[in-house]
């Protein structure tokens, strides 16, 4: 028998987790066994009892379930609510999960049949109409945002959950980390990027490789969105161009939905005063509701 | 010619004017939890004591001051000292658990190793005090750094005129040092407890504390003013009224006190998260008199 | 104050003297999309990496002395106890080569609250006296307005400072270290018609400012319009991202986390710089907010700056470098700011 560990006098929680996926590409989860230097210490903190990538036990005794993926078929959702049933707590791990992630793009073209028949060709697959995130089925206790997820970033997570410490997401944008990396702003390179208004904690990954934010980790709390697309028509970067970006995660999906219902309703003013509409595409026909 | 330039050490620098202050910037004391109270469902009195009796013995404060409680690897908070100034050698801290490093303090168990740095901050003049009639006014967890004057006042109660105390809380669940009212009431104090909400067994007043101030400004009459201090502890909401009201009675500003709180992360007004417009709360309060205060865009 | 002039070879001899030390100065970082070339600081190890003819820098100085994330302290943790090993993390003498009189101005106003003030700040302080400074006069920039803010010349707070009048540099010489070195190149001493060239650069510079700040009676004009709509319409501009502090000379706002390591045996406290812009800058334990609108946030940046400061130092925190404004992708400039709030062209 092991002796219980402890911090201060305060014993450490060593839980039992499990990792499963939805539809993703397990890119998140990848992330977590990446880190050789300190897996041993990782799992010191947590006793992994499900984790189809790395080991072939397989319980469903867990406390904390991870999740990565969003939601695209029938069997997810039941599947998705035996781990809830399962688990103390639920994480949704990376962007799919938290937002429907890049899945979600699909939301955007009206027919599904289409979309099946571009995508997938001859070789149908059964998917539902939507990509959605886990939080629009069962109750998510903890997000870790990203697409990838950042290791360092679980690390400290799955270590504060032992100490039993809340966890917090930095409230402020990603600017605040890619000025720390001394990086030439994205758009005096004339390219779009939605730093200021997503998230920080990645420690501008992308801008430090001189490639815009996507927002994969969702608005930053107070975003100020509206004032950010201002900016980029000023930059001569297209609405749509940021708009693209701002759909590409899902995490500024309420965001968009407002743009696009005023656009929407911009566009039925001007046509009723004689404007002409663009020809129809399947593209910016407005997210399915 | 050697044109490398020589490394400053600044502790081995003879030119720094404060080898002290710039040595314990970073200097925490070690600290044991001697003892812990349960006090509330979310409160609990923490007695803690510096491990290092020299220290120790050199560790002296007022009431109103502050000091930093740190929990390595977990964080480092202000905290209102409860205790009174004279029982040296160790402080009372009550302390709610609201958050990250409270939420961790809460699970700590007697005899574990924290840190303390400090004290920090303003304090209540009770030295200018003696002599004059004295109001304490307390709100939620206002008692908490309130409670260090009452200590004070109670330990020299003949300097002292009338006192009365004014305790308001939500609910009488959420009272705080409820098993010292009878001795503080044998020192000849008028104190006064109301909620906002009762509960079965409360026999009290209910009601906002404005209530029993106004009963106890008109019962006082004209005299209330003339001779009296005022400490005023509570949320920022209950500053503007309970301030304005005796302002109103006719207690002047530089009479009444109020004690702040703010987001602190060095104490030395060095962070500047606790600036209220442009002023330092650690450096310049957290005890304010009701002027400066008036004068502070954005304190209350 | 000694006064030399040397020939504009002779500079890079300097350098090649003071070179044996670690040297700091303005590089090319890059290009913007337009091709201009853009600067920063960065550590250099040959005379030809250094581009004096810098305009300005994309971040300050300051970072060198407070960087963006810094580690406080350590600590061992057992079972019964902690230890806890503090470090100042100096990296030795450094020798910053061409600062502009703004980010001179920028360490002496740093310095009176952090190394001069009641309590100093040990990891400022211990860089901050290890530095070597080697001013360059510069070129006004259409967001310079440190001629307002009484910081087009630096007085004091280097050793050396050169300005190019023609074909050689007019030196002024402030620390026995600087005479030692200058020692060392071909030097003279200036004559009347160096006088007269020198003058005559800072007539032509002082000509060249187009930015303002009318200072007068800002404090009390801050306190009168704490109520304007002006605020209201640049907080609504504002994108709460910290930029403008980010790259401010003089900003020295912070946080601290501390982070127990995965091991449980260990923890670091660590120091983020931290900006007064950023939603949860005034939030307390229990989530409650002291400033939760953006245009609060932004005028108290205004109020630190422009009236806290004035009123402990007797003047302003601000040293006009105009980098936050240029930073700033809505636009939002020190001296449009402050001319909306004193009600002018708003």
């Amino acid at each position: 028998m092991t002796q219980e560990r402890t911090y201060l006098g305060v014993p450490l929680h060593k839980p039992k987790v499990a990792f499963f996926e939805l539809s993703s590409c397990e890119g998140c989860q990848l992330q977590i066994v990446n880190n050789e230097a300190t897996l041993l210490d990782f799992l010191s903190l947590v006793e992994i009892v499900n984790f189809r990538e790395a080991m072939t036990e397989r319980s469903n005794d867990y406390e904390i379930a991870f999740v990565e993926g969003s939601v695209t078929r029938a069997d997810e959702i039941t599947r998705l609510t035996e781990i809830r049933r399962n688990a103390a707590v639920l994480v949704a791990l990376g962007s799919c999960a938290c937002f429907g992630g890049v899945n979600q793009l699909k939301n955007r073209f009206h027919d599904i049949a289409w979309v099946k028949k571009e995508v997938y060709g001859k070789h149908p697959v059964e998917t539902e109409a939507e990509a959605k995130p886990l939080e629009a089925f069962v109750r998510v206790d903890l997000k870790i945002f990203g697409c990838p997820i950042k290791k360092e970033e679980v690390e400290k997570i799955v270590t504060n959950v032992a100490l039993g410490r809340p966890v917090q997401h930095p409230k402020f944008p990603v600017c605040m980390e890619c000025k720390a990396n001394e990086n030439i702003c994205l758009f005096d390179l004339g390219e779009p990027c939605l730093g200021p208004v997503t998230r920080a904690g990645c420690d501008s990954w992308c801008p430090n490789s001189r490639m815009g934010c996507w927002g994969c980790r969702g608005p930053a709390d107070d975003a100020n969105v509206e004032q950010l697309r201002n900016i980029a028509k000023k930059h001569g970067i297209s609405a749509e161009a940021m708009l693209d970006r701002l759909e590409c995660f899902g995490g500024f999906a309420s965001h968009v939905d407002e743009i696009r219902g005023k656009a929407k309703a911009k566009k039925t003013a001007s046509a009723a005063k004689g404007g002409v509409n663009p020809p129809s595409s399947p593209l910016g026909k407005g997210r399915r509701r | 010619m050697d044109n490398r330039l020589p490394l400053v050490d600044i502790m081995e620098e003879g030119t720094h004017r404060r080898h002290d202050d710039i040595g314990s910037f970073e200097y925490t004391y070690k600290a044991e939890i001697m003892n812990i109270y349960p006090m509330t469902a979310s409160e609990k009195l923490y007695q803690i004591q510096i491990i290092e009796p020299d220290r120790r013995n050199r560790f002296s404060f007022q009431p109103g001051q502050f000091v930093m409680l740190e929990i390595p690897g977990v964080g480092e908070a202000p905290f209102s000292i409860s205790s009174s100034p004279i029982r040296h050698g160790f402080v009372e801290l009550c302390i709610r658990n609201v958050g990250n490093l409270t939420g961790f303090l809460a699970r700590m168990q007697r005899g574990a190793q924290i840190g303390i740095r400090g004290p920090f901050g303003t304090q209540f003049p009770v030295g200018e005090m003696e002599g004059s009639d004295v109001l304490l006014v307390a709100g939620g967890l206002g008692i908490v750094p309130l409670r260090s004057a009452i200590l004070t006042v109670l330990e020299n109660r003949s300097r002292y005129g009338s006192v009365d105390i004014v305790y308001g809380a939500k609910t009488p669940s959420e009272l705080l040092f409820t098993y010292q009212y009878e001795m503080w009431r044998k020192f000849d104090i008028n104190l006064s407890i109301i909620v906002e909400t009762p509960d079965d067994e409360w026999k009290g007043p209910t009601g906002f504390l404005t209530r029993i101030l106004e009963d106890r400004v008109a019962q006082a009459g004209a005299n209330f003013a003339a001779n009296t201090y005022a400490i005023v502890c509570g949320p920022p909401v209950m500053f503007k009224h309970v301030c304005g009201m005796l302002t109103k009675a006719g207690i002047p500003m530089q009479k009444m006190f109020v004690s702040l709180e703010r987001r602190m992360h060095c104490g030395r007004g060095k962070c500047c998260r606790c600036n209220i417009g442009s002023t330092y709360t650690c450096l310049k309060g957290p005890v304010f008199d009701y002027w400066s205060i008036m004068n502070l865009k954005e304190a209350i | 104050m000694i006064f030399k002039v040397f020939g504009k070879k002779e500079l890079p001899r300097l350098f090649d003297v003071i070179a044996v030390n670690r040297v700091v100065g303005p590089v090319q970082k890059g290009t913007d999309k337009n091709g201009s070339p853009l600067h920063t600081f960065g550590e250099v190890r040959d005379f030809a990496e250094l581009s004096l003819d810098y305009k300005t820098t994309i971040l300050s100085a300051k970072r060198f002395v407070l960087p963006f994330h810094e580690t406080l302290c350590t600590f061992r943790v057992t079972e019964n106890g902690w230890e806890k090993d503090v470090d100042f993390n100096v990296r030795g003498p450094t020798v910053f080569f061409g600062l502009h009189a703004c980010d001179i101005n920028a360490f002496n106003r740093l310095d009176k609250v952090l190394m001069e003030s009641v309590y100093p700040t040990p990891y400022y302080a211990s860089k901050r006296k290890n530095m070597f400074i080697i001013g360059t006069n510069c070129e006004p920039q259409p967001y310079c307005f440190c001629r307002s803010m009484g910081t087009d010349t630096a007085l004091h707070g280097f050793d050396l400072f050169l300005t190019d009048i023609g074909d050689r540099y007019f030196a002024e010489v402030q620390s026995a270290t600087a005479y030692n070195f200058l020692l060392q190149i071909k030097t003279a001493d200036p004559k009347e018609k160096d006088h007269q060239r020198y003058m005559d650069v800072v007539a032509e510079k002082n000509k060249k400012f187009t930015a303002h700040v009318d200072n007068t009676d800002l404090t009390k004009i801050l306190d009168m319009e704490f109520q304007s709509q002006a605020w209201k319409e640049w907080g609504d501009k504002c994108l709460s991202c910290g930029t403008c502090a980010n790259v401010c000379p003089t900003c020295y706002c912070y946080g601290v986390e501390e982070t127990v390591d995965m091991n449980a045996t260990g923890a670091r406290k660590i120091k983020s710089l931290h900006s007064c812009n950023l939603i949860d800058f005034a939030e307390v334990a229990g989530g409650h907010n002291f400033r939760p609108e953006r245009h609060s946030r932004l005028k108290y940046r205004y109020y630190h700056k422009h009236r806290g400061f004035v009123e402990a130092f007797e003047e302003s925190l601000c040293v006009g470098c105009g980098r936050c404004g240029e930073a700033c992708l809505a636009d939002i400039t020190v001296p449009e700011v402050i001319a909306s709030v004193r009600g002018e062209g708003h």
